[in-house]
């Protein structure tokens, strides 16, 4: 089956229990449905050009740990998924 | 993603989020009953998106959640293309989706927290057989 990229927004923490969750649970679910994915951490302090992360074959994972230090950008990607239909959760 | 439904559809141009401190009008703030490290069961709304991935309407899921949608803002959950999926015994809403997207899910749930080796969760499958669909 075709790759897909899951960009998870997210200020990662490597010691956060529920970040790292969040990254097993993409795992466990790729196994699960034998899709092949490539999966991006991405800090909201990093995020430029939305469309770098809502583009085909793509999804989208807000992931927890709020406050974000870039809420403005997530909402941004939030709403570019929305509009482009493009899959996302936010948990 | 209710600040972001709020502001670009529900015309609440100032919609706020609490935890970033004062300013605009919050639409997500402390809830009254904290769910941090709480274990809350859920009902799915039949028919939603959420209960199909499920393949039930009621579910156990753990939650660190401290903010949620003001109460009396509960009404945006089921406006603008969004609808209610999950309501938790304070009839609150737990879960939502939009109704036209192929896959636009959000819980004050951590579903991650339930998934584990050989029982990924379904709103993860889910999320990656609708982008593998795009």
């Amino acid at each position: 089956m075709r790759r897909i990229t899951v960009n998870l927004l997210i200020d990662y923490a490597p010691d956060h229990p529920y970040h790292r969750a969040s990254v097993a649970a993409l795992h466990e679910a790729a196994a699960k449905t034998d899709i092949p994915i490539e999966l991006r951490i991405v800090p909201t302090d990093t995020i430029d050009a939305v469309e770098n992360l809502t583009g085909a074959s793509s999804a989208v994972f807000i992931g927890p740990g709020t406050p974000y230090r870039r809420p403005e950008a997530a909402n941004e990607v939030i709403r570019a998924a929305r509009e482009r239909g493009v899959p996302l959760v936010a948990t | 993603m209710l600040v972001e439904h709020a502001r670009n559809l529900a015309g609440i141009a100032d919609a706020s989020h609490a935890e970033y401190g004062p300013g605009g009008r919050p639409v997500i703030d402390l809830l009254a009953c904290s769910l941090q490290d709480q274990t809350i069961a859920v009902d799915l709304a039949p028919g939603s998106l959420l209960a199909r991935l499920y393949g039930r309407t009621n579910a156990v899921e753990r939650t660190t959640c401290s903010y949620g949608l003001v109460t009396e803002l509960q009404h945006l959950a089921n406006e603008h293309g969004m609808r209610t999926s999950a309501t938790d015994d304070t009839g609150e809403v737990r879960a939502i989706e939009r109704t036209d997207h192929p896959f636009f899910v959000g819980t004050l749930y951590q579903p991650q927290l339930t998934s584990a080796p050989g029982a990924a969760h379904p709103v993860f499958t889910g999320l990656l057989l609708a982008a593998a669909r795009d």
